[in-house]
């Protein structure tokens, strides 16, 4: 068989070629060339009892929940080797930036991590706030805190499940979907939509929460405790998922510091790292919450982790929606923050306004040469954004941190020497989306 | 929001104790070692985030000292800017986002590289996470990092022509994919063909007249 991408389509691969050998296929692994080459899994045989396989795991793998490729070097069930694949969903978020304004771009963020794309949203606002150098009023900032606990809540209990699921458990995710769903249909009703929420724009919020919102958030915070402790009865003492989980993939400390892994999955490592409580944006500072640690490092802590961090959030919705205040959702100066739809349709100056900053070469333009990044937690760890301003309305670049990108590549050092099982359950542990990781 | 203001607590600047209303330096500037500090080209300020300019190579001293003397652990990111069309020192700079785990503080380091030098110095034995980082720089910039050991592209093809994130790259168009190679119906089998000649290099004068004529051309249903 030729390492020829176009030889695997033809019908007669296996008609008297013969099989690379061990050596050929280092070589091209040497010169990166065998990227995307091994299109197919085949045997390697140098005439001598080597009997490793190199095997394709993904990019359309059920396990991966998404497009990851990764590549293996397996002797019978053992990973000897193992190198990933990245960039399947790579959109160029970066170069749309530097085309768009800086509220066009807010879009774009929702479809990073669309599992939990309030928080991509707040992030990006806030960076862009942040740059200005304006605050957004008190009820903004605790609606945004609310909306962002509750996304954190869904991504967390929806790894949690899919975590469970890849290990055996189907029915935890049946339930943490179940839960979910109650979760999008609060933020459909907020903002109308339920993955692509485009909620934020700089300055504020799109407009005001439901009347109802209270109410909805209210049954929510009191009726997931009731999933939690079932999730905790169903995989916390189980045999069968200890045994997968516990011990496997082991990240320690200085790891997860010197590979820069922050979140859930750097916290499970004993790196405390929390951005709400070291640097509190958007008010977390006034809520009262711990941040859980564990020392294991392994993909049980990493369970438990998330477990923990639910319970957190579910304090901070309620302590948010108690002392939920009154007042205005979007910064009071509307020569960066859009107006109100309402006010447009019957406000002289507001339309002017709002004519002014959609408009193209007018717009938010923050100081020429400015430049800051700007991180946010969000449920997979820290994202960050750089904003290199130029003085107009679009930046000149973006960067995008993503905590997907360096959780990942510390994976293919965790998955050598252990099975393809324990790849599995390494994998869901880590909870990688691929959107935020190929952006 | 962030506050990143240096701490007065911090020793290392109430040693000299000025009466004079000067401009406090930054706790971390003021620890440098003076041949250092003569590398920095500038300081910027902005909203209480603090970021040090150097040029290219000096920035390899500079970050083995916050790292190992400052005690900044965690390196938050690696990247670059492509200035290209503007009055800079150099047409690259690259970003390092460093944080402190002790005071939570974070500070950049900016690096001017040139064009033409087009490699710079990889920190991966600093930290692990810029094996990634610089990765994705070079995947994006094509900027070399000399003492990277796996510079492959990460997130294009292995055999992507181009760099996207150039800003002499387009955003509209087509045209890298003729770069590679494709297959093509002959006598009953598919042979590789050889693509038309591409009547521009890529990233640049994409959008000539020749170019869109082509392209209108091409785009025009067979037979006419």
């Amino acid at each position: 068989m030729s390492l020829d991408p176009r030889a695997s389509e033809a019908p007669d691969v296996n008609a008297g070629t013969p099989l690379p050998t061990a050596a050929t296929i280092e070589r091209e692994l040497d010169a990166g060339r065998s990227k995307g080459h091994l299109d197919t899994v085949f045997e390697v045989q140098d005439g001598s009892d080597d009997q490793r396989l190199v095997m394709n795991f993904g990019p359309q793998h059920p396990a991966t929940h998404g497009t990851l490729r990764s590549i293996f070097t397996l002797e019978g069930e053992t990973i000897t080797e193992a190198d990933v694949e990245i960039g399947y969903l790579h959109t160029g978020f970066e170069k749309l930036a530097e085309n768009m304004t800086y509220q066009q771009w807010v879009t774009v963020t929702d479809r990073m991590n669309y599992l939990s794309a309030i928080n991509n949203n707040v992030g990006y606002a806030i960076a862009v706030e942040e740059l200005l150098g304006i605050e957004v009023p008190p009820r903004c900032q605790a609606l945004r805190v609310i909306l962002c606990e509750l996304s954190r809540i869904a991504d967390h209990v929806l790894c949690v499940g899919l975590q469970a699921m890849d290990l055996g458990a189907f029915s935890v995710m049946l339930w943490s979907f179940e839960k979910r769903e109650v979760v999008y249909d609060i933020i459909e009703a907020v903002c109308g939509a339920r993955l692509t929420t485009s909620w934020t724009r700089v300055g504020g919020i799109i407009r005001d929460v439901p009347p109802n919102f209270s109410d909805l958030v209210w049954s929510f915070v009191n009726d997931f405790p009731k999933l939690h402790a079932e999730i905790h009865y169903m995989l916390s003492s189980n045999r069968i998922f200890k045994d997968r989980v516990q011990g496997v993939g082991v990240v320690d400390r200085e790891s997860a510091l010197s590979w820069g892994l922050s979140g859930p999955i750097g916290r499970a490592s004993g790196l405390e790292l929390d951005v709400r409580r070291d640097k509190p944006y958007s008010g977390y500072d006034k809520y009262e919450f711990e941040v859980p640690v564990q020392d294991t490092g392994d993909s049980w802590a990493r369970y438990q982790q998330r477990m923990a961090e639910i319970e957190q959030s579910i304090s901070i919705v309620r302590q948010a929606l108690s002392t939920l205040p009154d007042g205005p959702v979007v910064h009071e100066d509307f020569k960066t923050s859009l107006p109100t739809k309402d006010a447009v349709y019957n406000d002289m100056e507001s339309l002017i306004h709002h004519f002014k900053l959609v408009m193209l070469g007018h717009g938010i333009r923050p100081e020429e040469g400015a430049a800051i990044y700007s991180c946010t937690e969000v449920p997979c760890g820290e994202l960050g954004f750089f904003i290199q301003s130029d003085g107009t309305d679009t930046p000149w670049r973006i960067r995008i941190r993503p905590p997907s990108l360096f959780n990942y590549a510390i994976f293919p050092r965790l998955v050598e020497g252990g099975m393809i099982s324990d790849a599995v359950a390494v994998l869901s542990s880590f909870h990688v989306i691929a959107g935020e990781l190929d952006r | 929001m962030t506050d990143e203001r240096p701490d007065p607590a911090d020793g290392a600047e109430e040693a000299p104790s000025t009466p004079e209303p000067a401009p406090a330096q930054h706790p971390v500037s003021a620890a440098l070692t003076p041949a250092l500090s003569s590398t920095i080209l500038a300081t910027l300020e902005h909203q209480g985030q603090t970021a040090f300019v150097v040029r290219s190579p000096d920035q390899r001293a500079l970050l083995e000292h916050l790292r190992f003397e400052q005690n900044f652990e965690y390196l938050k990111d690696v990247t670059a800017i492509d200035f290209l069309g503007r009055d800079t020192v150099e047409r690259f700079q690259l970003v390092y986002v460093l944080h402190r785990l002790t005071d939570h503080l974070t500070i950049r380091v900016h690096a001017w590289l040139s064009e033409e030098a087009d490699e710079a110095p990889s920190v991966v034995d600093l930290w692990d996470l810029a094996r990634w980082g610089e990765r994705e720089t070079h995947d994006m910039f094509g900027i070399v990092f000399d003492g990277n050991p796996d510079l492959r592209r990460l997130l294009m093809p292995e055999d992507y022509p181009a760099f996207p994130l150039l800003k002499d790259y387009p955003l509209k168009g087509r045209g890298e994919r003729r770069q590679f190679p494709y297959l093509q119906p002959r006598g009953g089998e598919m042979v590789e063909g050889t693509p038309p000649p591409y009547p521009v290099t890529i990233g640049r004068g994409m959008h000539t007249p020749d170019y869109i004529e082509e392209v209108r051309r091409e785009s025009r249903p067979k037979g006419e």
